[in-house]
């Protein structure tokens, strides 16, 4: 069975749509900017933030303007048939709400607005949440419940969130260099995007196969990436086994890159082990920041618009190789046919998770 | 000295959330890091960094010598007596 | 699929599939503590975890004396849990670490993710497998039947699947362990071993 994905919507700092989006980062424009007193002591972070929201419960209006965004681009009918399921992935969800229940609003806001008919499913998995959940997508379409699954990835900023990177000391005070030798953190960034992934071609729009996923745990620590990259190592392989593609096909690589140390060196290992040096490759990262629970969709719908129209973007930051292993890192844009590419994800919990999208022939 | 000892012990538990552990089940001298010791890491060793700063006023120079200053309770206890 | 075992833990003791350990049942506010001792298992780490890692680590320390994993290669085995609170426990004392005592908490901090169990059970086993964190509204046997399923098509030879909760009023863990071949395992035995 062939598996499709297609745009659902997507809202960053960058812009309100998919094609807004993109023509930001075909510029190099990033949406990651200086944001006063976001540090537990008043520091100014960079961070990814979407200005024009101004709500106190940022996550809940996200979502909400998700849900205005979806229908306003493929109207009500998809999400209120019996045979759609949504996936949402999220790491922290509505967490101003606590002591009550921080997930609480996902449900209902998606019931309200989109007149859902399906038990939502949930997937809090840490950073690999997104990818984790195009998968599970998949999953669901191969029994014959449904024939299209709606996947939401979405987190807010916060200060639950800024203050806790900022105790590790993974944060950094400029826009952050993923892969770069002066590479000093992450930027926290929040975004919504969305994507349908269908047992047939929803319309005419742009749409992409899915060949196979897979995710696997690093079994070394819980915060840290195992120093030999071994999960990814692993969960790449089984997802070109899976899709039955050779190493030699990709091409491109969506890489996590989060700009720490550990993450970038972890990444660059795996994909050496694996012969992947010299697949161009980036970290969308420096466009949005680490948008946690959103990221891997996100992501993906920016690779999806790159296959579009076979072009490749930079990976904003770098400069310099900082990793000890080489990999291709793009310094520019670059214009080539991309038509398989290798999307990657590793976080918290010691995950990895990584999928692989084939244009539509 | 030996008070200081019982109070680093209980800071230690407070500081790190070993809610578990009473200062009875942590000796002096024994490793607090790695399998052999209370399974405590690098991210840890952040919270000593925090413990010192806080209950003793003492910022470390240099966070790459924490590793030698949290080994054991004793250590740490030396550390804080030269540093006062 | 074929039910190997389950255990199912909190301060009402230890039910080993579905029997009562003796001894395991305890009143005291620090019962994850006096079960540990109990376990016979040496592992410095535990006193470091949160909530939801420890009910997982004791689960598992008690579920894992009737399987039999030495037989699964590294890769075989999926993980896969789910509960309705996600991190709550843990995310109250990191925000209170912040809010009321001096400085945001990297040690409490890391475990503010609901899957971080599923590392802990990782690390511990040295297990490279698949594993998702879900958040649902109740304990549901046919999705987790369901995902277990997903999880054998894809060449699993076992899950460890659990429901581990820490909120106000409970704190619980239900872990079982299927193969993937013989006979099926019902929504009704589930539910029963469950409540049970």
């Amino acid at each position: 069975m062939s598996i499709f994905i297609t745009y659902g919507a997507l809202i960053t700092p960058l812009g309100n749509t998919t094609v807004e989006n993109f023509n930001r980062m075909l510029k190099g424009d990033s949406g990651v900017s200086i944001i006063k007193d976001s540090g537990f002591n008043n520091e100014d972070w960079p961070l990814g933030m979407i200005k024009s929201i101004q709500d106190e419960n940022r996550y809940n209006k996200l979502l909400s303007d998700l849900c205005h965004q979806l229908i306003k681009e493929h109207g009500k009918g998809l999400f209120e048939d019996e045979k759609t399921l949504v996936v949402v992935s999220s790491t922290k969800a509505d967490i101003n709400a606590l002591p009550n229940d921080t997930f609480a609003s996902t449900r209902k806001i998606l019931n309200d607005q989109l007149g859902l008919k399906n038990k939502i499913i949930i997937i809090s998995n840490a950073c690999i949440s997104g990818v984790l959940a195009i998968n599970t997508a998949v999953d669901y379409l191969h029994t014959d419940k449904y024939d299209n699954v709606v996947v939401i990835g979405i987190d807010a900023l916060s200060d639950f969130i800024v203050y806790g990177f900022q105790s590790l000391f993974a944060l950094s005070n400029e826009p952050s260099k993923p892969f770069d030798k002066e590479r000093k953190g992450i930027c926290i960034g929040e975004a919504a995007g969305c994507v349908i992934v269908s047992k047939k071609r929803l319309n005419d729009s742009y749409a992409v196969n899915y060949l196979g996923g897979s995710s696997s745990n690093d079994a070394n620590h819980i915060s840290g990436p195992s120093r030999t990259g071994e999960g990814l190592f692993r969960s790449i392989n089984k997802t070109l086994e899976r899709s039955k593609v050779g190493k030699a096909e990709i091409d491109f690589i969506s890489a996590h890159g989060t700009g720490t140390n550990y993450n970038d060196e972890m990444e660059s290992i795996a994909f050496d082990r694996l012969g992947l040096n010299e697949v161009p490759l980036n970290s969308l990262k420096g466009y949005f920041g680490h948008t946690l629970g959103a990221a891997g969709v996100i992501e993906v719908i920016s690779s999806m618009k790159m296959m579009e129209h076979n072009i490749v973007l930079k990976s904003i930051g770098f400069e310099e190789q900082g990793t000890s292993k080489r990999i291709n890192v793009l310094k520019a844009n670059l214009e080539q046919p991309t038509n398989i590419i290798l999307k990657t994800a590793s976080g918290f919990g010691g995950g990895n998770a990584s999928l692989i999208l084939k244009s539509v022939l | 000295m030996s008070d200081l000892r019982e109070t680093l012990k209980e800071q230690i538990i407070e500081q790190l959330n070993l809610e578990d552990l009473t200062p009875a089940d942590i000796t002096n001298e024994g490793p607090l890091f790695g399998d052999d010791g209370l399974g405590l890491d690098s991210i840890d060793a952040l919270e000593f960094i925090v413990l010192l700063e806080s209950n003793y006023n003492i910022k470390i120079a240099d966070p790459s010598e924490g590793k030698e200053i949290f080994h054991s309770v004793d250590s740490l206890a030396a550390y804080i007596e030269k540093n006062q | 699929m074929k039910l190997v075992a389950s255990c199912k833990i909190s301060n009402q003791g230890v039910f080993l599939n579905s029997k009562l350990v003796p001894n395991t049942k305890s009143t005291e506010t620090n019962w994850k503590k006096e079960l540990y001792t109990k376990t016979g298992v040496t592992y410095p780490k535990f006193y470091k975890m949160d909530a939801l890692a420890k009910l997982a680590f004791l689960s598992y320390s008690y579920l894992d004396k009737a399987l039999k994993t030495e037989s699964y290669a590294d890769n075989d085995i999926a993980l896969l849990f789910a509960n309705a609170a996600s991190s709550k426990t843990t995310d109250l004392k990191y925000i209170e670490s912040y809010k009321e005592k001096g400085s945001p908490s990297p040690s409490l901090f890391v475990y503010t993710l609901p899957n971080i169990l599923t590392g802990e059970l990782s690390i511990l086993n040295k297990w490279y497998g698949e594993n998702v964190f879900f958040i649902e509204e109740k304990f549901d046997p046919e999705f987790y039947l369901e995902q277990i399923n997903f999880y054998f098509s894809k060449g699993a030879k076992g899950v460890l699947a659990g429901w581990v909760e820490s909120n106000d009023t409970n704190e619980e863990c239900f872990l079982f362990f299927v193969e993937n071949n013989g006979n099926e395992l019902t929504i009704e035995e589930l539910t029963n071993l469950y409540k049970s």
